[in-house]
């Protein structure tokens, strides 16, 4: 099947794709659609205080996209049309203005990607920071500390600096399921985001659900050639809705002496 | 007959090197570049002696008298980088295509910004062409073109008619780009250049100006021993703080931030003051190295009298280096042999390149 083909099934999977709601100060919140075979393998219901306070006092929400191929978490990116992300939620907050910076570089670790973060937060100025961090560093046989070390590192001091902060897992790959390395990596990033109380989008366990349902419908799963558009705009929906649930979402009150 | 071995060609070889190894992450031998203890890498040192090398294509004693001939002789250079980079690109591209294929990881795809390329062909392929996407760690020759198309000729217009006009000039560019800030867009994918050309031009022209005998070029050769006294504190400075993480938090300073920042793409003023410190520092080891280690002087030299055949292949060994460390799950031997290997293949490249050009010179 060609890529324009896995596109239209997938706008056909969209049309009934079950709708969620999240409860707003104003009432309820029409979160942006899942197709089907994205299944719901992300339900991070954890607030983004600073974005709220931006969306609250200015109505505007700009989004930092940094770490290796970060256009494929905002659903693809071409001059001319506004990333998918941005599409979905502008379409998904009346009223709201999005501007996403790109500053992703392919194949960068984790330790160089979060020295230029600090640049580009510094010129910046972000609300959120979309992260999309681990597979190089698996892949470049990083040991788990210091990875673990720098990413913590980083969170603590994006949240230090009134930046929310969105870490995107590991990508899903049949031949890493038994790869030592690579489940210790998704195993640290997912220690941080509980230990930093930081929402975290499981890349790949929602790969996981995809690529099972595309097989079950007789489709290849998005780890083959040529099928990746499909992740891609699924990956943008999580993001979206994980941003749009953060918005709204309760910020857990601090507790005393903190 | 090929040039005998120098400074110039010596350290040009070191910055092929260090690229070489600091393009494959995470490995053994990265921890041994210079990056780790100094806020500039190899970039900086390689862009630095391209400007430096311009000085002999444009003032040396076998340059053209005639402007417009000196023009055709740059043009062509320009061109010979080019091609360079297409070609590199495109072997780049293929590579990771059939590391995907061999070793069923699409995700390989996406390494090097590469996955555009594979998603979005039609444009991307446009992008390619016009220098406007460029894969990851395949950054530093789109710069090194639009240098020698643009910032060349002026330089050698200004050096020939206008010389008291041509480091304000660029310092100004420098200023500018920093101040307002002004980037250069990539296209289909939105974003701007790793290498920021209006910055980055800086460091060739100040290359090209202390190559020259005469204006700036004179006065440091002149006071290159008080430079050097000035120079080292700064150098040890920088690398207290690289070693040691205590630059300090990027948000605290004033507008215009990039003025004070340590930033690559645009070659910020912390980078390039330390640069340059570093340079007038370790010049002066050059003679004893040639001395204790000859053998040294030569290997790398005649990397870098071949420097853009070494850095073509240098980049594509690169990111076989990041195929093989995930292949074989990165270790000491891993590494170890690859390096080996890739120097090794890094030399036979120079040797192969001279012995052509002997061999074309009869």
């Amino acid at each position: 099947m060609t890529a324009a083909g896995v596109a239209l099934l997938f706008s056909a999977a969209l049309s009934v794709a079950a709708r969620a709601q999240a409860t707003t100060g104003e009432g309820t919140m029409d979160l942006p659609p899942l197709a089907k075979e994205c299944g719901e393998a992300n339900a991070s219901t954890m607030a983004l205080p600073n974005s709220a306070r931006a969306l609250a006092t200015t109505k505007k929400l700009k989004i930092l996209a940094i770490g290796a191929s970060s256009a494929s978490i905002l659903g693809g990116m071409r001059e001319g049309n506004p990333p998918l992300l941005e599409q979905l939620l502008e379409r998904t907050i009346a009223g709201l203005d999005v501007e996403i910076i790109n500053r992703g570089v392919s194949g960068e670790l984790a330790g160089d990607a979060a020295k230029r973060l600090k640049v580009e937060v510094a010129l910046n100025q972000p609300d959120v920071v979309l992260w999309q961090v681990g597979t190089n560093d698996a892949f470049a046989q990083v040991p788990v500390e210091e990875f673990q070390e720098t990413v913590g590192e980083m969170v603590r001091w994006l949240k230090e600096h009134n930046t929310d902060v969105i870490l995107v897992g590991l990508h899903y790959m049949k031949n890493l399921v038994k790869d030592p390395h690579y489940q210790a990596m998704r195993a640290s990033l997912q220690h941080i985001a509980n230990t930093e109380n930081v929402p975290r989008i499981g890349r790949y366990e929602a790969m996981e659900v995809l690529a099972r349902t595309l097989r079950e419908n007789g489709r290849r799963d998005p780890g083959e050639f040529g099928s990746s558009e499909t992740a891609y705009d699924c990956m943008a929906r999580y993001v979206a809705r994980v941003i749009a649930v953060g918005l709204f979402a309760k910020a857990p009150k601090k507790p005393a002496g903190h | 007959m090929p040039r005998t071995p120098n400074a110039v060609d010596f350290w040009r070889g070191y910055a092929l090197v260090s690229i070489f190894i600091n393009h494959i992450p995470g490995i053994y031998y990265e921890r041994f570049t210079h990056r780790n203890l100094s806020f500039s890498d190899s970039a900086e040192l390689f862009v630095f002696l391209a400007g430096w090398s311009l000085g002999y294509l444009v003032g040396g004693s076998d340059a053209p008298k005639s402007t417009s001939r000196l023009m055709l002789r740059l043009g062509g250079r320009a061109f010979q980088i080019y091609a360079a980079q297409i070609l590199i690109s495109s072997i780049a591209i293929a590579s990771l295509a059939s590391a995907a294929f061999l070793l069923d990881n699409p995700l390989i795809l996406e390494w090097h910004n590469a996955a555009a390329v594979f998603l979005d062909p039609a444009l991307t392929h446009i992008g390619l062409v016009l220098l406007t996407h460029q894969l990851g760690y395949f950054d530093i020759l789109p710069l090194y073109v639009v240098l020698m198309v643009v910032a060349a000729p002026l330089i050698a217009l200004l050096y020939r008619f206008a010389r008291p006009l041509l480091l304000p000039l660029s310092l100004a560019i420098y200023l500018a780009a920093l101040i307002v800030p002004i980037t250069v867009p990539t296209w289909p994918v939105p974003g701007q250049w790793f290498f920021n050309p209006f910055a980055w031009q800086v460091l060739f022209v100040l290359g090209f100006t202390l190559s020259r005998p005469d204006g700036v070029g004179d006065f440091v050769q002149r006071h290159i021993e008080v430079i050097r006294l000035i120079a080292l504190p700064i150098t040890v400075l920088g690398a207290i703080v690289v070693a040691l993480s205590l630059f300090p938090d990027p948000t605290i300073f004033p507008e215009p931030k990039l003025l004070f920042l340590n930033g690559k793409t645009f070659l910020t003023p912390v980078r390039l003051l330390q640069f340059l410190a570093l340079v007038a520092v370790v010049s002066v080891t050059y003679p004893y190295i040639a001395r204790i280690v000859p053998w040294l002087v030569t290997f790398l030299s005649i990397l870098g009298r071949n420097s853009l055949n070494v850095f073509c292949v240098a980049s594509v060994l690169s990111l076989l280096g990041q195929i093989v460390r995930y292949l074989y799950s990165g270790s000491f031997g891993v590494d170890t042999g690859f390096v080996v290997v890739g120097i090794a293949l890094l030399w036979l490249t120079a040797w192969v390149s001279e012995w052509r050009q002997q061999l074309a010179g009869g």
